[in-house]
């Protein structure tokens, strides 16, 4: 199997819009909520979101948006874009840069991408308002291209002619992961040479209030403490958007290019909780089965693990059952591996949080930190027994585990190592 | 929202009321100041003279601002697609919008054969005072073409053409290979203009070939056509191997013997040839008799009896509505 490395990073959350700043954030613990003027009504109880930063994407018609400088979408695109879809294009032009890939780079049968998104809900509440209210004709041309399930690929497929293989996946907040984990194979099997991984999400009242009847979000409206994974007091996720690309590149292709890689994938594993559509196995039986496997195609063992960016969403029952899934997995070594949840900061980003996190990850690894697990003021004690920092460690983690887990009961566990 | 008025019949008109006009300026509230006046005009009174000008100003919306004084001069002849760089996608938001303001109906065969502002102006045009709008111009390509013209390789300069009566245009890729670019020049392969002209003159021949109202019975002769003068002639661009020229060719008098056009020649958006005349002499002569009808092989019945639908129809792939994949 060729060795595989990420090689570039491309970032628009909540917590900043460039690598530099997201790892500043990370260090310093700094969030990206606010309480979110969209939910201010009285009759929504949820009022903290994290926004994606310097874009507003509320307008019905694209041409209304704000896009910061230096990206600018031309006309002919933008209409087929959803917002997610908007993130993704200025990650995905971040990644490339970051990367140093040459257009040849990008466009060519050796290099794919694969996308999660869950479409854009509140681009198709408005196209099928606009069918009810002015006629089947009346729709923009786009309109499905623009908010259907497919639309980040669709569009950055095209967008970026991407010539290898490409496909989108739909498991919810694990999907960026299994984007991920397929593109790893991808790789591994020799198919493609390179990959970009997308996770994104709009972000916006579409995707998170959603979630209030499911009473999944914080109703704190408290911007600093309504997101507090493994807090004894959290009590719910909040909701973010945005979107993260990585750039995986098969060991050939980053000694051809002559670049320095983030860091080496070494593969990843998977398994369902076949239990509940939407509650977590309550011992996190899916996600332990999921770490195992990628521990052992991997050939790491809980001594060689030195983080864990946790799924952590701030919800009671998630937290819980992860880091009993933790402690079964880690046994005698949970109390020495550290375990955080960048949710903390950024909020849950869904179908972007797999990508995001491997992303912090992967900056983890490079630049030598170990993010903290902010928001704590009293831990849970079913979260004890596992060493989760404060604050941001000043330490350079060797192998480290990404989860995450999705509607469903799908678990998915990613396994990165520093490039020495 | 008021609907559509029925297409065939004269519409009455009935004047916008305050909540459409608001409904109305929103829809056109990325147009000129002028294009909404123009069409909050033809909404309270229903008289066509405004059309062009709301035609115009959505059709400015769409384009890229580096092309839109294109737009500002003498623009009936401009392809949508071709020289204003729209694909087709754009070309149905533009029709929606202008189906909107204007409350016309315009259906996907109908798109097929608007193609240069003047169609849709006229197409629009003729909705709105309840005519039927003429028939899209035939598309001319291949067999067909090489079989009408009395011209033949390797001196034909026409790889596919559009006619009508009022409008011919047609593109000619140079591919390098043509004879006497071994010659113009001593290693540098240059389309002559006089070659240039002649392609004019060939777009000439097929308009009056194909383009021509004859009385029943009568024909123009093939034999007929010869090359009679020009004048006005300016060249602007140098054409090479590769470039596509696209010719158009608008009748200015045609009475026999003698057809006056004027054309030019465009390579993308660059100009190349021009010519203020171009004149060609013709006869009409009788119309022969019909062939004898040739007995068609019974699972292709519809093909022989629509010879014209056959070939026309799909062979305009610029235009097409697109099908979505998937």
């Amino acid at each position: 199997m060729p060795r595989i490395f990420i090689t570039g990073l491309g970032f628009i959350t909540s917590i900043g819009n460039s690598s530099a700043v997201v790892e500043q954030n990370l260090r310093e613990l700094r969030h990206g909520f606010v309480s979110h003027p969209a939910f201010a009504a009285d009759p929504i109880p949820v009022k903290v979101a994290a926004p994606v930063r310097d874009f507003k994407t509320d307008a019905e018609d694209p041409e209304d948006w704000t896009i910061p400088a230096p990206y600018s979408v031309k006309r002919d695109q933008l209409r087929s874009l959803s917002p997610n879809a908007l993130y993704a294009t200025c990650a995905m032009q971040q990644a490339i840069a970051d990367a140093k890939l040459a257009p040849e780079d990008v466009s060519n049968d050796d290099t794919g991408l694969y996308a999660a998104s869950a479409g854009s809900p509140g681009m198709l509440a408005r196209q099928v308002n606009r069918m009810n209210q002015h006629g089947v004709m009346r729709c923009q041309p786009l309109g499905v291209v623009a908010s259907i399930a497919g639309t980040v690929q669709f569009n950055l497929v095209a967008h970026f002619k991407i010539k290898g293989a490409s496909t989108g996946f739909t498991s919810a907040c694990a999907a960026s992961a299994h984007a991920m984990g397929f593109a790893i194979d991808e790789i591994a099997l020799g198919r493609q040479k390179r990959m970009f991984v997308v996770g994104a999400e709009d972000g916006n009242v579409e995707t998170i209030l959603p979630f209030a009847a499911m009473r999944a979000l914080s109703l704190n409206p408290d911007p600093a403490t309504a997101s507090r994974p493994f807090d004894k007091r959290r009590d719910g996720f909040v909701g973010t958007g945005g979107a993260t690309v990585l750039v995986l590149e098969s060991e050939a292709e980053v000694l051809r290019r002559g670049v320095t890689p983030y860091a080496e994938v070494l593969g990843w594993g998977q398994a369902s909780d076949g239990h509940n559509v939407a509650i977590p196995h309550p011992d996190g039986a899916g996600l332990i089965s999921a770490m195992r496997k990628a521990l052992a195609v991997t050939g790491v063992t809980p001594a060689d693990v030195d983080y864990i960016n946790a799924h952590g969403t701030s919800t009671p029952m998630g937290d819980a059952a992860e880091c009993k899934a933790v402690r079964t997995v880690f046994g005698e070594h949970a109390a020495r591996v550290a375990m955080s949840s960048t949710k903390a900061l950024t909020g849950h980003g869904l179908s972007l949080a797999g990508a995001m996190e491997a992303g912090f990850c992967a900056l983890a690894l490079k630049r030598g930190f170990i993010p903290g697990s902010a928001h704590i003021s009293e831990l849970d004690p079913a979260c004890e027994g596992i060493k989760i920092p404060r604050t941001t460690l000043a330490e350079q983690p060797r192998i480290v585990l990404n989860n995450s887990s999705g509607f469903g009961g799908a678990n998915v566990c990613v396994v990165l190592k520093q490039v020495a | 929202m008021p609907s559509a008025a029925p297409s065939t019949a004269t519409p009455a008109h009935v004047p916008l009321t305050a909540e459409a006009e608001i409904a109305l300026r929103e829809s056109l509230r990325r147009c000129s100041a002028k294009t909404v006046d123009a069409a909050v005009a033809y909404g309270q009174t229903g008289a066509p003279q405004h059309i062009p000008a709301i035609i115009i100003g959505i059709i400015e919306r769409f384009v890229e601002p580096e092309l839109r004084p294109r737009l500002a001069a003498d623009c009936d002849d401009l392809r949508v697609i071709e020289d204003l760089g729209l694909d087709s996608l754009t070309m149905m938001e533009i029709v929606m919008l202008v189906e909107e303001v204007t409350q016309t109906k315009i259906e996907n065969d109908e798109l097929r054969g608007l193609v240069t502002i003047g169609d849709i102006k006229i197409f629009v045009d003729c909705r709105a005072r309840g005519v039927t709008p003429p028939a899209p111009a035939k598309v001319i390509l291949g067999d067909e073409l090489r079989n009408r013209m009395p011209i033949t390789a390797p001196f034909l300069f026409l790889d596919e053409a559009r006619v009508s009566p009022t409008l011919a245009t047609a593109s000619y890729r140079i591919t390098g290979q043509e004879f006497f670019l071994a010659g113009h020049f001593k290693g540098n392969p240059v389309m002559p203009a006089s070659i240039m002209l002649e392609a004019l003159g060939q777009l000439g021949v097929l308009h009056l070939l194909a383009g021509l109202a004859v009385e029943p019975g009568k024909v123009v002769g093939v034999a007929t056509i010869f090359f009679a003068s020009t004048d006005g002639v300016r060249c602007h661009r140098v054409c090479k191997p590769g470039d596509v020229l696209t010719l158009t060719l608008k009748p200015k008098r045609v009475k026999e013997p003698l057809a006056v056009y004027t054309g030019s020649i465009r390579v993308g958006q660059e100009k190349a040839i021009s010519a203020e005349e171009i004149t060609l002499t013709f006869g009409i002569i009788d119309a022969p008799p019909a062939p004898e009808p040739t007995p068609t092989p019974a699972a292709e019945p519809a093909l022989a009896q629509a010879p014209v639908a056959a070939t026309a129809a799909p062979s305009v792939p610029s235009t097409a509505v697109p099908t979505p994949a998937a």
